[in-house]
């Protein structure tokens, strides 16, 4: 009884999982790839939502809908890039300040705090009544952004951008504008992470303004699972990309699973949190302890 | 070394899994009701708590199995109504519109009670609204009575000739309210002009202006005003100006009196009509949407003695 529930309950979550896996991928990229904490994308999410809701019902074709509110996405993350590398606030501060502003910027977008999207008025492509087909849709998006961003990060500007998160004082001596990069990066990500909101308001059915509040860990959440899941097997980067949507899906396939046991999701951001927690930690409690080994031997040699 | 992260891992799993089978309980067969809600909230947990006293006295406790999921924001109640789908509950109750909004993505054949909703027309989406859904979708309505609310600004201030309405920009379901109560109020031979503030920064001027322009000051139903009562409060109580409220929280706040809704009564009513889908067979898309049954005339003691303003004997005082 219980199990046949949770099987059937499987697609929903794999849905979910993999729209807000492309929302990691878009965490990816800044937390990763340019190693820069962005919190704007808790704002860019809402903001894809929110344009797309009111482009569809202004009457906007569906799929340039989804351009918009990548392009809307962009403009937040530029404004992050700006604040941070041209006025000189520190990269966290900045995705903070965008945020904030951007609760200002949705609400005045949808003109109040939640918008229904009813999907038997307008022509979704997502939605949570046809779930299979959502799911070999998101697929196909999943494999087309991947492949863009294989692309790209190939091209001479994408590697000059990984050089830059790699380390940004080499890449500025070999003559890299890694100023330029960060900007670039960011708008990539919350380009990015807005896609992934115009398609949860399709799924869901609505839009709210505090859509993408906590996005972020969720976000990490994936990125760390897929890493610690499939890291040890994908080294190419567009496998990477692959296994942090698998991760979005799991966290959700785990989430479903909690809740089909009847644990109080109260406590679901606690264990959010806590699982980042560790899985962030737990690779500089094994250097710490790798460094430990070392030392008697050096001891030793100056005892002698 | 290298599995420290494999092991722990699974550690965290069978973690997870051991406290969520402690609240795990099964049973025989009954009826199985998931209950959605938003978010915690006084509100909306008394509408949850109404619900499920109606349902276990219509129903009998032992024949229903009720699981009450609380989302905390929007994107959970996905998750959680897509549980309930695929679990194939008998009836799901939506507390707060996104929880509707969710569920009637998530099943067009499930019954779906909801409760807490201003406007089911706006939430769900649907131009000329009539009543009823036509659809899996019937619940009850937190809307104020409006016109009685207007007609009590007359009661308690006979004098009254203009009022200034606060209300955050922001709010969908305030600037419903505002353009009905001035209506009723231009019925009553009152002129209301809106004020609104876009968030608690700039709602010290706008309120100045408003006392500085008219008699009395009505504040809605809303959430971003509720959380701002000191403010208003503190600008209107040193200049003796009434402020009327569309519900008890913003009245305890800075309000002199309110005729509200129980969210508790409209939570009951809502599972009486759980009962009647679910025992009787009714059909949801056939019920009329339900509003509160009864409203209660509330005043606030202590800024009615400041004022010198004495209520009528039928109010009760916050608190009491």
């Amino acid at each position: 009884m219980f199990f046949s529930a949770f099987l059937a309950s499987l697609p929903g979550a794999v849905a979910n999982g993999i729209i807000w896996g492309i929302m990691a991928v878009g965490v990816y990229i800044t937390y990763k790839v340019l190693d820069v904490a962005d919190l704007t994308v808790d704002g860019s999410m809402s903001l894809g939502g929110s344009v797309l809701v009111v482009c569809v019902i202004g009457g906007v074709n569906i799929y340039l809908s989804m351009l918009i509110a990548f392009a809307a996405g962009c403009i937040a993350g530029l404004v992050t890039g700006v604040l941070h590398t041209k006025l000189g606030i520190p990269a966290i501060l900045a995705g903070i300040l965008t945020q904030l502003a951007l609760y200002s910027i949705n609400l005045n977008i949808l003109g109040k705090s939640n918008q229904a999207l009813n999907s038997d008025r307008y022509p979704l492509f997502i939605s949570m009544r046809f779930t299979p087909k959502t799911i070999l849709v998101c697929l196909g998006i999943t494999v087309f952004l991947i492949a863009v961003l294989y692309w790209f990060f190939g091209t001479e500007l994408g590697h000059s951008i990984r050089a830059t998160g790699c380390n940004h004082a080499m890449a500025k001596a070999n003559g890299i504008n890694t100023n330029r990069n960060i900007i670039i990066g960011l708008l990539l990500s919350n380009g990015i992470v807005a896609v992934s909101g115009a398609m949860l308001a399709q799924y869901q059915g609505f839009t709210e303004v505090n859509m993408g509040r906590g996005a972020i860990v969720t976000g990490l959440a994936a990125v760390i699972i897929g890493d610690v899941n499939f890291g040890k097997i994908f080294k190419n980067f567009a496998l990477r990309l692959l296994s942090t949507v698998a991760g979005g899906v799991i966290y959700y396939i785990v989430m479903t699973l909690v809740i089909n046991l009847g644990m109080n999701t109260d406590d679901m951001k606690l264990f959010s949190s806590i699982i980042v927690a560790l899985f962030l930690g737990i690779p500089y409690w094994k250097n710490k302890l790798a460094e430990k080994k070392v030392k008697p031997a050096k001891e030793s040699d100056e005892n002698a | 070394m290298k599995n420290v992260k494999r092991l722990s891992a699974f550690v965290l799993a069978a973690v997870f899994i051991c406290m969520a089978f402690t609240s795990c309980s099964g049973g025989a067969k009954k009826y199985t009701i998931g209950i959605c809600q938003l978010m915690k909230h006084d509100a909306l947990d008394a509408a949850t708590q109404g619900f499920i006293d109606a349902v276990n006295q219509e129903l009998g406790e032992e024949n229903v199995d009720i699981d009450t999921q609380i989302a905390g924001e929007a994107p959970v109640c996905t998750t959680i109504v897509n549980t309930f789908v695929s679990r194939k509950v008998d009836l799901i109750m939506a507390n707060a519109t996104d929880a509707l909004q969710s569920a009637m993505q998530a099943t067009k054949d499930i019954p779906i009670v909801a409760t807490s909703i201003t406007s089911y027309g706006v939430a769900m989406d649907v131009e000329d609204f009539s009543g009823k859904t036509g659809i899996n979708v019937t619940g009850t309505s937190d809307l104020a009575p409006l016109d009685q609310q207007a007609a009590m600004i007359k009661e308690i201030c006979p004098d009254t000739k203009t009022v200034g309405i606060i209300y955050c920009s922001s709010e969908a379901n305030s600037l419903y309210q505002v353009q009905e109560i001035t209506k009723e109020l231009k019925e009553l031979g009152i002129t209301a002009s809106p004020y609104s503030f876009s968030d608690a920064a700039d709602l010290r001027p706008v309120v100045e202006k408003a006392i500085s322009d008219n008699d009395v000051l009505y504040v809605p139903t809303d959430n971003t005003a509720a959380n701002s009562t000191g403010i208003i409060d503190g600008v209107a109580r040193p200049k003796k100006v009434p402020v009327f409220s569309g519900e008890e929280g913003i009245c305890k706040g800075c309000g002199i009196v309110t005729l509200t809704i129980k969210y508790y009564d409209i939570g009951f009513q809502a599972g009486k009509m759980a009962a009647e889908i679910l025992r009787d067979g009714k059909n949801p898309g056939d019920m009329e949407i339900a509003f509160a049954p009864q409203f209660t005339k509330e005043y606030n003691k202590e800024i009615c003695e400041e004022l010198g303003i004495t209520v009528p004997s039928d109010y009760v005082a916050i608190g009491d």
